[in-house]
């Protein structure tokens, strides 16, 4: 409502305004000519300056003086009063119509254009909206607003950790389970929950990283089930796939009826088996799959997968984060040395010397592909 | 609420633009006086509700209220504060915001101080002005609206671009939008003096001050764009003849060239149609950098957001007043009556000559800036033309008008003594020819090119003093008389002498960079040393560092001098904006005396080392120093009594006693 009393209030100003000459009357109007004629007589006082100043010889001053003189000579023959008194019955009517221009334009177009019933929404009153009517990325940015302020809040990061990697927000997760253990000291399920954002953030590969995490886990307690999956996956994509199945087969049989991780132990077992010995590495989203697909299915639709990429690289071998796709592909398969191989083709492509071999050999380290030397 | 104010704030000012251009055009027309006195309130009130809008939507940015989409496109909550101001015009809707306000800010400030101005004429130009603001507020709302509203408000925004993050931010666009949209003002004039058929003595006058103080800005604002990109963009260069760049210089040329015709057209009622063509060509000028830089043809730091519509629409502003301005002229111009005669070689011929020198560098840099557009629109074909091409095109017409400079100011008026004018310079050119015999054989690495263009810089300096010197006497008479006539002098007098000393500098800074620059590109290890121009710099190590919206690697670097003192640190830094996920390089500068020290990094290497990047720049910083006492200078001639001449009333008690004296 006082938006409106308000843009009523700015409406009448600007109409008063138009309407002003119209109040106070005032004659006084003056010739065109009478301005030009003080330009020519400064001229005229400028000019006897520089003779003064010497500047000007006096034949020259003389001359000019001359010239300013015909010029306002010309201007008394021309000069003309500009503007007349006529036509003020139109003047009004015209004013009249420009007076009742001005609230039809505005109102009309506001009309089209403003959105006069959204409410505005600063920084401050979106931080306190009522939490239950907020989405689920709102509470984050709240949080971390909050967070920001207060980096010490341990129980905040603590809270926030899980949401992050829920939303996929691995990066964050990492940081906020850091950010955790760094103020309230180390527990195995925060640490092993670094492990799996770090497990997260690798796309489904325990990098060494992750693995020391799993592994500080243990250390405070050895039966935490997260580590010990997480470990065993480990085993599973460097290859070790005996190890691999003795871990889960503990894990399935060791565990209580209602541990979830019973049962994604006994589904990793399961992938084991599926591939006959060759150890398939199921990060969370394979994990998913194998839910829907049956275990042999869910192999063949992966080494399908491989196979045509490893079928295209040989074809068209420029593209390097395909390269890195085909050696994680076949890490994760436990096939290394089908990845030793594709390693040795790229390095072929590329040239030996060459940045995107550097950068492949480096990646494959990292994934313990062995080398050619 | 205060962003829907502002909507409405906006929309009112339309209206009243729309009032303030027709009203007190029919006025004049119609010969009534109080309907020509429409156009004052309107554009005064224009600019308060204008004014309005801009501080609503500066408040929706300082409280980041994102229900404002172009808040949320262009501003972070974590910005610093001053960010958050300065984004408001960081964008195109904010920028064209801006644009319009200082078109009104223009506008009212004839309505409020020109009292002395004939009624048609003041009516006339209101009502230019209010077409020109009608045009924009329509292109603004229709367009590129900054209040449309997001319903519901994302909880944070897009952040602002991370180079335009900077307090170059602050200055540079309301600098340059003050000269361009400064420089519609003489475009006003001349329109209204189109309309009139007439142009009347005092009209030089008029439009001098307006043009002086455009162009003070112009070049303020050219000058400190130039030093931004230079030590925000980390590549060192101070021009780079980029399209955006030129946009910004053609008006500055073309307006140059006004603000001398001007002068020949005040004092001996020549050059009036030229003059007045001069000032449509320059606001032209400034409506086709405009719609360069606005409507996503270039791409650049400028381009913020594309959309043809947007470039479509601000096409059809440009060939409206370009178009309607020049047929105008074209149907008038012959009703303008001829001034008087003067030789070729006179004061007029020498600021002839500056003037088809400057129009012609002008249509050089149009050239060069169209010819890649309007290739790639009609072939496709991508062509840069870059600083080669302005190398053999501009600078071969820009060297004699720099070596002419000197002699204008020390030519008399209609008849001129070209033999007179040199041996009053000889002392001038003595002195430059000497400057440039040192420098050749005492600069390290000196070449002739070199020797040269400090040469010419020095002319320009020697020149501007000794045209001082001859206008008080110096010499002539005794000290003490000579000492009274210098401060006698009109203020124009020191304008002009200012404005040529810093072309004078800023040639010399330019010479300088160009020829006497040196560069290294090394790898560093930390502990490593390196030496540039004089000067040793140890690399220290990279140290991560967290600011309020990026994180950054800074290099940090101790300075030492030729005798091993330690003279201070030096940082560079390689900064990330989060929210952006974008990288810039922060350059690490050290001013010594008029030099500058410039360290860029480059990425680190693999054994723990860093590209580093270092300049020595000799007197880099003349370069921008000349364009503020170029600055200066304009600003000293807006002081000039002379200019405010032609105001019967404003020395006289009332219209009765104008009547009088004037008789």
């Amino acid at each position: 409502m006082l938006f409106w009393v308000l843009a009523a209030l700015l409406t009448l100003i600007a109409s008063l305004a138009v309407m002003l000459p119209f109040l106070r009357r005032r004659g006084d109007q003056r010739a065109g000519a009478e301005h030009d004629l003080a330009v020519y007589r400064d001229q005229l006082a400028e000019l006897e300056q520089e003779v003064g100043r010497g500047l000007i010889s006096k034949a020259d001053a003389a001359e000019a003086r001359a010239e300013i003189g015909r010029r306002i000579l010309r201007l008394s023959e021309a000069g003309k009063p500009d503007g007349g008194a006529g036509g003020e019955r139109s003047a009004r009517t015209i004013a009249a119509a420009a007076v009742l221009a001005v609230p039809l334009v505005s109102w009309g177009l506001y009309a089209f254009l403003g959105s006069p019933g959204t409410p505005a929404l600063p920084l401050q009153a979106r931080l306190t909206i009522d939490p239950s009517q907020a989405s689920i990325d709102e509470l984050v940015a709240r949080a971390e607003a909050h967070l920001a302020d207060n980096p010490q809040d341990a129980r905040g990061w603590e809270v926030l950790a899980p949401i992050y990697a829920r939303l996929g927000r691995y990066g964050d997760a990492a940081v906020a389970y850091r950010k955790t253990i760094a103020l309230t000291g180390p527990s195995a399920a925060r640490e092993a929950a670094l492990g799996e954002a770090l497990v997260g953030e690798a796309g489904g590969i325990v990098t060494a990283e992750a693995e020391a995490a799993f592994e500080r886990a243990l250390e405070i307690d050895a039966a935490n089930p997260r580590a010990r999956f997480f470990i065993a996956m480990a085993r599973a994509q460097e290859g070790n796939t005996a190890e691999a199945r003795t871990i889960w087969e503990k894990m399935a049989a060791g565990l209580p009826q209602d541990s979830p991780w019973k049962e994604v132990a006994g589904q990793a077992i399961a992938g084991l088996t599926g591939s006959e010995g060759e150890a398939p590495g199921p990060s969370e989203a394979d994990i998913t799959a194998a839910e829907e697909m049956t275990p042999a299915a869910r192999q063949e639709m992966i080494e399908g997968m491989v196979a045509g990429l490893d079928a295209r690289l040989r074809e068209d071998p420029a593209d390097i984060e395909a390269w890195r796709r085909l050696l994680r592909s076949y890490v994760v398969l436990g096939r290394k040395d089908e990845a030793g191989e594709a390693l040795e083709r790229a390095l072929a492509a590329f040239g030996a010397d060459s940045e995107e071999a550097e950068t492949l050999t480096e990646y494959a380290e990292t994934l313990g592909v062995p080398q050619g030397e | 609420m205060s962003v829907e104010l502002g909507h409405f704030a906006l929309v009112l000012a339309l209206a009243l633009a729309l009032v303030q251009t027709f009203v007190p055009f029919v006025g004049a027309r119609i010969g009534s006086l109080s309907l020509m006195r429409v156009g004052e309130p309107a554009a005064i009130t224009g600019l308060a509700l204008l004014a309005a809008a801009f501080a609503a939507l500066m408040l929706a940015y300082v409280q980041s209220d994102f229900s404002v989409a172009n808040v949320w496109e262009n501003s972070h909550s974590a910005k610093p504060l001053l960010f958050k101001i300065t984004g408001t015009w960081g964008n195109h809707e904010g920028s064209m915001l801006l644009w319009v306000l200082i078109l009104s800010f223009f506008g009212a400030l004839v309505a409020a101080f020109g009292r002395n101005l004939p009624p048609t004429l003041k009516a006339n130009v209101l009502a230019v002005q209010g077409l020109i603001a009608s045009a924009f507020l329509l292109f603004i709302l229709l367009t590129s609206n900054p209040f449309a509203r997001l319903q519901p408000a994302p909880i944070e925004g897009r952040d602002l671009n991370p180079i335009l993050q900077d307090v170059g931010l602050a200055v540079h666009p309301p600098l340059l939008y003050l000269g361009y949209v400064g420089f519609s003002i003489s475009f006003s004039f001349a329109a209204a003096a189109l309309i009139d058929g007439r142009v009347d003595a005092a009209w030089a006058r008029w439009v001098r001050p307006w043009t002086l103080a455009a162009w003070a800005f112009l070049t303020g604002g050219i000058a400190m764009g130039s030093y931004w990109a230079y030590y925000e963009l980390g590549w060192g260069g101070f021009w780079f003849w980029d399209p955006v760049e030129n946009a910004s210089f053609m008006p500055w040329l073309a307006g140059t060239a006004l603000l001398h015709s001007a002068i020949v057209m005040e004092k001996r009622s020549a050059l009036k149609i030229w003059t007045v063509l001069l000032a449509i060509l320059t606001f032209s000028l400034s409506l086709l950098g405009t719609f360069l830089v606005r409507s996503g043809v270039l791409t650049s730091v400028h381009a913020f957001a594309t959309d043809p519509t947007r470039g479509v629409f601000i096409l059809a502003i440009l060939v409206f007043f370009i178009g309607g301005a020049l047929a105008l002229f074209a149907f008038r111009a012959a009703a303008l009556a001829p001034g008087g005669l003067f030789h070729p070689i006179s004061r007029e011929g020498a600021l002839v000559l500056n003037n088809l020198l400057l129009t012609t560098a002008a249509a050089t840099v149009l050239v060069g800036t169209l010819y890649p557009l309007v290739l790639e629109a009609v072939t496709g074909e991508k062509i840069s033309v870059g600083a080669p091409f302005f190398n053999l095109t501009f600078v071969p017409l820009f060297l004699p008008l720099l070596a002419a400079v000197p002699f204008g100011p020390v030519l008399s008026w209609k008849r001129g003594d070209l033999v007179g004018a040199a041996q009053r310079l000889h002392f001038a050119f003595a002195a430059a020819v000497v400057s440039a015999f040192l420098a050749f054989f005492l600069i390290d690495r000196g070449s002739a090119l070199a020797a040269l263009g400090i040469g010419l810089g020095l002319w320009l300096i020697f020149g501007a003093l000794t045209d001082l010197a001859l206008k008080a006497g110096i010499g002539k008479v005794e000290p003490a008389a000579a000492f009274s006539r210098f401060r006698g002098l009109p203020l124009s007098v020191f304008g002009t002498a200012l404005a040529h000393a810093g072309l004078g500098l800023t040639t010399l800074g330019v010479v300088c960079v160009t020829t006497l620059e040196t560069e290294r590109i090394l790898t560093m290890q930390p502990g490593q040393t390196a030496k540039i121009g004089g000067y040793a710099l140890r690399f220290e190590g990279l140290q991560p560092f967290t600011g309020p919206n990026y994180t950054e690697d800074r290099a940090r670097f101790i300075l030492t001098g030729a005798d091993s003192v330690r003279l201070g640190e030096l940082i560079s830094s390689k900064r990330l904006y989060t929210a952006r996920g974008m990288p810039t390089t922060e350059a690490g500068i050290r001013t010594m005396g008029l030099s500058q020290l410039y360290v860029s990094i480059g990425d680190a290497t693999n054994d723990g080392g860093l590209v580093v990047h270092m300049w020595w720049k000799p007197l880099v910083t003349l370069i921008w120093i000349g364009a503020l006492v170029m600055m200066g200078g304009g600003g000293i001639s807006l002081f000039d009594r002379r200019l405010r001449v032609g105001a019967p009333a404003r020395r006289k008690a009332g219209p009765a006693a104008a009547g009088e004296e004037a008789a």
